[in-house]
């Protein structure tokens, strides 16, 4: 009766100095959009656009950028028209 | 009438000059046609993120416009024949600005909505095994 929580306790103690699980901290990906109430993804705003184009000019993915499926959507389009423009780059070498 | 927006691109080659003349023979159109100007702003001369017929920049120009759409068909069979224009881009956007602005109505609608807080539920006693196996 007594054994069953102590083994739990080992095991926890096993975690902290061994494992490797849980051992970064990963921090909470918010979508900038949500944050900050921006509700119209302006396809004028360059600056806005730049912080999701990598170097290689591609479209930052959601799963790196943390945006929610909706403000990706908008962004894709706000990018894609900004590109037609010659406001943002197709690709870049 | 729709809300457009509509970016225009001229060539480098012009003056600063010639560039205005030519924008305000573009704005002159849209009026024509029965646009109402809500924005008309000049970006200037700025670099293009990748070439266009060998250029390597263009004068930008902003307008938003509100409009039947006719205006602004017009206005952009115009913008194609002209070989000042380099791109164009006329959008509408009435539609993604009522959207927008129908979402942050309902944002703060759900803010001024006090959150609820969570409330463990009462776990109800367990009766019969646990005290029995407590019991050696």
């Amino acid at each position: 009766m007594a054994a069953m929580p102590q083994r739990g306790g080992s095991r926890d103690r096993d975690g902290k100095t061994g494992g490797r699980k849980k051992f970064f901290v990963r921090r909470r990906k918010v979508c900038k959009f949500c944050a900050e109430k921006l509700e119209y993804v302006d396809w004028k705003d360059v600056k806005l656009l730049q912080s999701f184009i990598p170097e290689r000019g591609k479209i930052l993915p959601r799963r790196i950028s943390g945006t929610c499926a909706l403000h990706q959507r908008k962004l894709q389009t706000a990018i894609k028209r900004a590109r037609s423009i010659a406001l943002l780059p197709y690709v870049t070498d | 009438m729709r809300l457009y927006d509509i970016v225009v691109l001229l060539t480098p080659d012009l003056s600063e000059d010639e560039a205005a003349k030519l924008t305000a023979d573009y704005r002159k159109i849209l009026t024509d046609g029965g646009a109402e100007l809500v924005r008309d702003e000049s970006w200037g001369r700025r670099k293009l993120a990748y070439s266009i017929e060998r250029k390597r920049d263009a004068y930008y120009h902003h307008f938003q416009v509100r409009s039947e759409p006719a205006a602004v068909a017009e206005t952009e069979r115009r913008l194609k024949l002209s070989d000042q224009v380099l791109r164009h881009l006329a959008v509408r956007a009435d539609e993604e600005l009522k959207r927008a602005a129908k979402a942050a109505e309902r944002q703060k609608k759900k803010a001024a909505r006090r959150p609820p807080r969570p409330m463990p539920a009462p776990a109800p006693e367990a009766a019969g095994t646990a005290p029995a196996e407590r019991s050696e």
